[in-house]
Order: structure tokens, then C-alpha cells, then sequence
């Protein structure tokens, strides 16, 4: 954080961290666990699904359970799968044929770069949006901001994606079009990252960097429009409540600008609710952009995951609950150390 | 040398200029790539791997060669395959003992795998060995030919190779057509067998070895596949594209607008509710032909109460509205295969044909009384989720139809997975689905679809009389009798109607104005070679 905080606070919070950390993996355990028997009660047969050959038998749906490793009791079949994730192995996705773990890497800067994307677009437009309306409660303008809020969240993010692509590909053709995160005809960055705006950047390559930005708009759009609205009335009703708090009466009082009093002293103490829904947002976007993602042939992890429940793949899904769980530990303690940031009395607890 | 549409965007152009784009050598680039827009997914370059989709038979079929293929021909129209003319693929010259228990394939001069080594009369040996020897999808299909064994495949020559047969299957050498009979080149594939993969089964899933008219250039599943052509192919005339681009766009509205835009130039997987506004609009050019090697049927289990009761059956075929149905389901897109006129004998032995169903509720009320089910009787019809954009409204007529005879259907709608579970299973009572012989001779149909208890007998239906007659059928060697024995097999269907047989739907493919020489392939997927421009 800051170079001038002396030694003990910045080990003792790394230690902090780490014990958070640890006390985390008996939570992911039990998800993994959970996730291995659900996917197992669920009907639906995955060696079934597979065995959809012309000449498909018994014998090849016995094959393709071999395969799976489903021939095997129960609780075999559980110790093998918590050895491979022990080893960092997830199983094979019958679904791509990969191994779930390189799928997993592959996809998962995808979706986390749209979502970045997003819920920076979300958060600069959500942000104005609310402090305008508390200055101005029951104003114009907040019901201006109160209508934007509900539009975007009464509209499934499936109807607003295929409006923006009809809109701004069909029609306009503003927009490239809506397959992925590069042009087809474009070549690639090297991956370094995953990030392909940040391999663009490091490589040098702007005219690339500016067509993998141009594939993102209309998705981050999409999804930023949905979460705008939790994030602006967040903000909306925390700086209504700091505003109307004595400290800002007397900053008022003491003849502060009212651009200080706003920005600096308000807003920093309304911003710790804001922070803890953006890292709720975060998480369900990750997961839940799985419509955006279907929309715009984004290569993501969620769309990856739906299908392989659509066709009962367990490896796909366990891993994918998995990862989520993971990231959402992960975001909850970044949420919780940048409380500290807004607001130096909090600690990482 | 690739065409960078974002790159002429950011110069200024609108989109509507882009692609006729004053440069030339980019143009000429981009019209001699083809983009193809799918919403499944290739999840194996080798078509054998268990689990492979439909779209990874397709895509093995422009990369690796087969010994023999089917022809073409022409068909209201369109072109379709024809399994009647084989032609030799990376056999120059098939010889066929007058006995039928002898195939001789002669290898093509100078054929070459993709790594440029020579194709060997030891590489196919290990190849048609692969097809009955590894735990794949192929050996249950050759088997079906009675293809089986190793020994049945001898080296006779540099150039040539044996295929020896106890019986003489009518469907041997069509079995050598089919996608899972690749030639694969057998040095580069041992290079990456292991003990316990000795047919290289894991290696081949994402890497070919091969010999085919495309090579691919990259492979990312769940993604796209781009492939190059095979300047050196030897297996037929060299296509017309240089390139191909298959991508997966999950969206069927997106691959519509694609299409529709010229930014895709085939695809043949959109809703018929998008394909019907397309061809109104007709900036896109639509290929509508009847997937003669399928159909869609109403499935009863005849295993099982009240549908194991022939009067039963026949009442819930004299109750179907059926030209509502095809109007509901498909808004008549589609070839009907109800309403024929004949009684007895079929004039045809082709199938599917036409059967004489039609509504008639006087009689199925009266079948219905003879059965002991004067008041009717309750029952579920089941769809699954992935048909339901025709089931659905087909199940609401169905429901309707029977209710007027006293029949009370509930509709349960199942996730795929958990609807072929339950198929394979065989607990559905009534049902809707479709089926598709990738080797269409009529004796095929009803030994994959209507003996034995597997899994594709949609109605678990069993019948001695079938049986035997599918049995002798596969080694008839007399034309006239084996014509007489495929029509007393539809006869079979008509008495015992096991299932209704209602349509084959139209396969639909969506291209770009200039785009020519489409032709309906067994396996339903698009095949490369076949396209040009015009």
C-alpha cells in the first residue's frame, strides 16, 4: 500500500490474509464435495448423452462410461477426483475434449476481462449517477437516474445484447461483428496474459489493441447496463446518508467548498457499502454474464460451464463451481483490504 | 496477406464497403475463404473418439480421406449424396469379387499424408485395423457391415489392400464410406501410441494425421478451427476454397444476421422461424432439401401398458391430426410421411416412404372401445429441451388430439441428457424424436431402428417375422428378393405400427448469393469440397 507504514502492520495484515486464506479451504472442500454429488443425483446420463452415434449401443455407452470413469463405486470415483484436484488436474470435458483445466485457463481471462470491463464501465457511469441524484433528492434528476436504473435492470441481459447487436451491427454497422473477442480474419496476440487488450498493450500492437477493444464495447455495454442499477442506488442512499451526517454540517460550516466537501469528505465515507456491492457484483457477473456470453460467442467460463450441464459433463462444472468459489474468496478479502484504503479504521478482519 | 476488416474500419470505410475493399489481393483472399457459423462445437479431430459430435464427423470428412465415398446426384433440384454410386476416395480403383466376399482397393498414385510422406498399403492395413481393433466408435458401426476382424484386411501389393467377408453384406464397402473409416497415417500415429493406447486414440483427438483436401492450421474447441487446403490432395478434383473458417457462434440470431450481412458465408443450423424471414428478405441465398435418410416419428412403447395393445396403437394413428402437426411443428417445411394411398403392399421398397396414416376419429373411437379403454386412459408425452422449438407446439396438438378421444396426455418437457437417459432406458411410454441411417437401405432402417433391445429401437418394438427378415435381408444376393423382403418390412410397419412415422424434416443451408454446389450429406454436416463460388 504505502511505503511510509512501518514493517509490523504490513506483515501482520500479510499474515492476516494468509490465515483468511486458509481458513477458506475447508468452505472450498465442502463445495467441492457438494458439487461432485449433486452433479451425480441430477438425472440424466452424460454417457448417454455422448453415445449418440449412428450405431450407438449399449457397448458404446458402456465405453463412454468407462472413460468417464463412471463404472467405478461412488466413493472411488470421489478419492480419484479429489487426488487430481490435489495435483491441479480438474478431468476431461467430454464436452470439448480438452482437458478442464486448459479450458478453464483459456477462457477464464475472457470472461474476467469483460467483467473488469464492465463493472469499470458500470462504476464510472454509476457513480456520477448517484452522487447527482443525492445532491438533488427527489429532483429531476434523480428520477431521471431512478428510470435509467430500472430500464436497465428490468431488461434481461439477453434482450439488450441482441438489441445493441441489431442496433449497432445489423443496422449501423458500427460494431464488428458479434463473434468473440477478435475478428476472425485478425491475428492473435502471443498469449502472455490471456488479457487481450494487455497482450495487445505489451506486444505494441495498437491497431490490435483497438479491435479487441471494439469486440468488447457492445458486450460491457450489455452487462454494465444491467448492473448499473444496484451500483448507483448504492452510492445514491449511502451519500444521502453521510450528506445529512454531523461531520459534513461542520465541514460545511467551516466554509469548505461544496466541491470538497462532496468529493472528499463524503464520498470516501459512503464508498465502503459501494465497495462491498461492487465485490458482490463482481462474483455474480462472473458467473451470471453467462447470457451476454452465449449472445456475443464470448469464449468465456460460464457459457463453458452451461453447456456442459446441459449435457450432464461433470468434470466442466465441478471445476467451474470450483474456480468460482475460489475467485469469490479471492474478491472478498481484495474487497476487505480495500476497506482499509477508504477507510483507514477498518481492518482486515 | 489476411484480410484486417478492423484495420479498414479504422481507416474510415463504412462497413456496407468493406468487402468489396479496393484491395485487390485482400479480396481475392477473403473470396476464396469460406466462413462457416455453427452453433456446436468440434470436440475431436478424430471422429472415432467416443463422444465425438456430429460436427466433429463433418469436419473429419474434409480433412482425412476414406477409402471410398458416395457420389452425388441430383434430387429436386439440390444436390444429395448417393449411396447407390461409390466412387474410390484414396482407392483408385475398387475391385468387387463376382461373389461379393472380396474387395480390392487399389491405392492412388502418389497420394501423400499431410507431412508429405507417401501413402503405404501398411498405413491403410493399420487404419481399417484401427476401425474393428480400438475401443472406439467405429468397431459397433463396422460390425454392422460384418466388418470385424484384422484378419478380414490382407496386403496384396504395394498399392493394395484386401477386404475379405464370410457373408456378402450388402452394406460392407458402403461401411468404408462412413466418417469413422479414416485413413490414418499409421507412421505418425504409432509415433504417439502408447501401451495403454495403442491405436493412438488421445494423441488423434487434437492432432491429424491425415491425408485428406484440408489440413488444419489451428484447432481451439468451443472456439474455431481453421483449415488450409491440401495443395497436394490426390482424393478427388482440388476444392475451390483455399480456406476455411469454422467457428462457433452459439447464438442463432447472431448467425443469422452473420449471414445475412455477408461477414459468414454458410450456416446450417438456424431456427426455421429465421430461416422462413431470411429467404423472405432474400439477401441470402437458402438451400432447403429433405433429409432423405431421416425422419421424425411419434414413438409408443410397445413394451409397456396400454401401447403393448396392437388396437391401442392403431387408435392413437386413426387420432393424429397429421397435416396440423406438419403445419405446427415445421410449417410444412418439410416432406410428409403420412397420408399415402396404398393398402397392403407398398408400390416402393425405398424407405422411409409415405404411409397410408390419416385421421379418422370415428374409427380410433371405435378401436379404442375394442381395446377395454372405452373412456380412454392417461399417459405422458415427452419432449426433450433441445427439439422443443418443433415438439413443443407439436406436443400441444397431440395433447389436443387424443383428449377428443378420451385420452388425458400430461406433457413433461426433460433436459437431453436426462430425455436419452430415460430413452435409452426405455421408460418413456409416448414420445417424439427423430433418427437419422447414415447408410439409407431400407433393411438398415429397420434393423437399427425397429430389432433388438438397444437403445435406437425407438418403440422397443419385436416382432419374430422382422427379425428374421432383417437378418436374411443383409446377405440377400437376389435383387428381386431382397426387394421382396424390404417392402414386407414396411407392410410389418403399416399392421403393427410400432411408431408413427410423421416427416423428414428439410436440412437448411444458409449462404452467401454466390455460393454454389451445396450438397446434403449423410451425416447432415456441410461438406467442403462440394462449395465454390460463382
Amino acid at each position: 500500500m504505502s511505503e511510509a507504514l512501518p514493517q509490523g502492520p504490513l506483515r501482520r495484515a500479510a499474515r492476516r490474509v494468509g490465515i483468511r486464506l486458509l481458513s477458506a479451504l475447508p468452505a472450498l472442500f465442502g463445495v467441492l464435495v457438494f458439487t461432485f454429488i449433486l452433479m451425480r443425483v441430477l438425472p440424466g446420463d452424460p454417457a448417454v448423452f455422448f453415445a449418440a452415434g449412428a450405431a450407438g449401443g449399449q457397448a458404446e455407452i458402456e465405453m463412454v462410461r468407462q472413460q468417464m470413469g463412471l463404472d467405478r463405486p461412488l466413493p472411488e470415483q470421489l478419492l480419484r477426483y479429489l487426488w487430481d484436484v490435489g495435483r491441479g488436474e480438474l478431468g476431461l470435458s467430454m464436452t470439448t475434449g480438452q482437458p478442464v483445466r486448459a479450458d478453464l485457463l483459456e477462457r477464464l481471462p475472457a470472461s474476467l476481462e469483460l467483467t473488469f470491463s464492465a463493472l469499470f464501465l458500470a462504476l464510472v457511469l454509476a457513480l456520477p449517477l448517484g452522487i447527482l441524484a443525492a445532491l438533488r433528492p427527489g429532483s429531476p434528476v434523480d428520477h431521471l437516474v431512478r428510470f435509467l436504473c430500472t430500464l436497465g435492470v428490468c431488461v434481461p441481459t439477453f434482450v439488450s445484447g441482441l438489441l445493441l447487436v441489431y442496433v449497432f451491427y445489423y443496422l449501423l454497422a458500427w460494431a464488428p461483428d458479434p463473434t468473440g473477442r477478435l475478428d476472425v480474419f485478425a491475428a492473435s496476440p502471443p498469449g502472455i496474459t490471456g488479457f487481450l487488450l494487455v497482450d495487445f498493450a505489451l506486444v505494441g500492437d495498437w491497431e490490435g489493441w483497438r479491435a479487441a477493444a471494439a469486440q468488447l464495447v457492445l458486450p460491457a455495454a450489455t452487462m454494465a447496463l444491467f448492473v448499473l442499477a444496484p451500483l448507483a442506488r448504492m452510492t445514491r442512499a449511502s451519500m444521502l446518508a453521510v450528506l445529512g451526517s454531523e461531520f459534513i454540517r461542520t465541514a460545511r460550516s467551516l466554509g469548505l467548498s461544496g466541491r470538497r466537501v462532496v468529493l472528499v469528505y463524503a464520498l470516501r465515507n459512503a464508498l465502503i457499502p459501494v465497495l462491498t456491492i461492487s465485490g458482490i457484483v463482481f462474483s455474480t457477473m462472473l458467473g451470471a454474464n453467462v447470457l451476454v456470453e452465449k449472445v456475443f460467442s464470448w469464449p468465456g467460463v460460464a457459457s463453458y460451464a452451461l453447456d456442459a450441464l446441459l449435457a450432464s459433463d461433470y468434470a466442466p462444472v465441478q471445476g467451474f463451481v470450483l474456480l468460482m468459489a475460489a475467485i469469490f474468496v479471492a474478491v472478498n478479502l481484495l474487497v476487505d483490504l480495500l476497506y482499509g484504503v477508504a477507510d483507514p479504521r477498518a481492518s482486515v478482519a | 496477406m489476411e484480410v484486417n476488416r478492423r484495420g479498414l474500419l479504422a481507416a474510415g470505410g463504412s462497413a456496407a464497403a468493406l468487402l468489396p475493399a479496393p484491395r485487390d489481393a485482400a479480396a481475392q483472399t477473403r473470396a476464396e475463404t469460406l466462413r462457416y457459423v455453427t452453433g456446436n462445437v468440434i470436440n475431436t479431430l478424430d471422429p472415432t473418439v467416443p463422444g465425438a459430435t456430429r460436427e466433429s464427423f463433418g469436419l473429419s470428412m474434409n480433412v482425412y480421406d476414406r477409402l471410398a465415398a458416395f457420389g452425388r446426384r441430383q434430387f429436386e433440384g439440390n444436390w444429395i449424396f448417393d449411396h447407390n454410386s461409390i466412387r474410390g476416395e484414396l482407392a483408385e480403383r475398387i475391385e468387387r469379387s463376382p461373389d461379393g466376399l472380396r474387395f480390392t482397393f487399389v491405392l492412388r498414385e502418389g497420394a501423400t499424408w499431410h507431412d508429405g510422406t507417401p501413402v503405404t498399403a501398411e498405413d491403410v492395413k493399420w487404419s481399417l485395423d484401427r476401425t474393428v481393433s480400438a475401443r472406439s466408435l467405429a468397431p459397433p458401426q463396422m460390425q454392422l457391415g460384418s466388418i470385424t476382424r484384422p484378419e478380414q484386411f490382407r496386403i496384396v501389393g504395394p498399392r493394395a489392400v484386401e477386404m475379405l467377408l464370410d457373408k456378402p453384406d450388402r452394406l460392407a464397402l458402403s461401411n468404408t464410406c462412413v466418417p469413422y473409416a479414416i485413413m490414418v497415417n499409421s507412421t505418425l500415429a504409432k509415433r504417439h501410441a502408447t501401451a495403454d493406447d495403442p491405436w493412438a486414440l488421445n494423441w488423434m483427438r487434437d492432432n491429424a494425421a491425415a491425408s485428406g483436401a484440408y489440413i488444419v492450421e489451428t484447432h481451439r474447441p468451443g472456439q474455431q478451427t481453421v483449415l488450409r487446403r491440401n495443395e497436394a490432395w490426390k482424393g478427388g478434383p482440388l476444392p475451390y476454397f483455399r480456406r476455411i473458417i469454422i467457428q462457433t457462434v452459439p447464438e442463432p440470431a447472431t448467425r443469422a444476421s452473420l449471414v445475412e450481412r455477408g461477414d459468414a458465408d454458410l450456416c446450417i443450423d438456424l431456427s426455421p422461424s429465421d430461416v422462413q424471414a431470411l429467404s423472405q428478405r432474400g439477401r441470402v441465398r437458402v438451400v432447403s432439401i429433405p433429409q432423405t435418410n431421416g425422419f421424425t416419428h411419434i414413438s409408443m412403447n410397445n413394451r409397456m401398458a396400454p401401447f403393448d395393445d396392437l388396437r391401442v396403437r392403431q387408435a392413437i394413428a386413426a387420432a393424429m391430426p397429421y397435416q396440423d402437426l406438419f403445419q405446427a411443428a415445421l410449417f410444412g417445411r418439410g416432406r410428409p410421411l403420412f397420408g399415402a394411398n396404398w393398402s397392403g403392399t407398398p408400390e416402393s421398397s425405398d424407405f422411409p416412404q409415405p404411409m397410408p396414416l390419416r385421421q379418422d376419429l370415428d374409427r380410433a373411437r371405435e378401436l379404442l372401445r375394442q381395446s377395454g379403454h372405452p373412456n380412454g386412459f392417461s399417459t405422458t408425452f415427452t419432449i426433450g429441451v433441445g427439439i422443443s422449438a418443433w415438439a413443443e407446439p407439436m406436443a400441444a396438438l397431440v395433447r389436443e388430439a387424443l383428449g377428443r378421444i378420451g385420452i388425458q396426455v400430461e406433457i413433461r418437457k426433460l433436459p437431453d441428457a436426462q430425455f436419452n437417459t430415460a430413452q435409452a432406458e426405455r421408460t418413456l411410454p409416448f414420445y417424439t424424436e427423430g433418427g437419422t441411417a447414415w447408410l439409407p437401405a431400407t433393411y438398415y432402417f429397420f434393423r437399427l431402428y425397429f430389432t433388438r433391445p438397444q437403445r435406437w429401437n425407438f418403440a422397443s418394438f419385436d416382432d419374430a417375422e422382422m427379425n428374421a427378415l432383417v437378418e436374411r435381408a443383409q446377405f440377400e444376393t437376389d435383387a428381386a428378393a431382397y426387394e421382396r423382403q424390404a417392402k414386407r418390412m414396411i407392410e410389418i410397419l403399416n399392421e403393427q405400427v410400432p411408431l408413427l412415422l410423421m416427416w423428414q424434416p428439410l436440412h437448411e443451408a444458409v449462404m452467401a448469393q454466390n455460393m454454389d454446389g451445396y450438397t446434403y450429406q449423410f451425416y447432415r454436416q456441410a461438406d467442403f469440397r462440394d462449395l465454390r463460388r460463382v
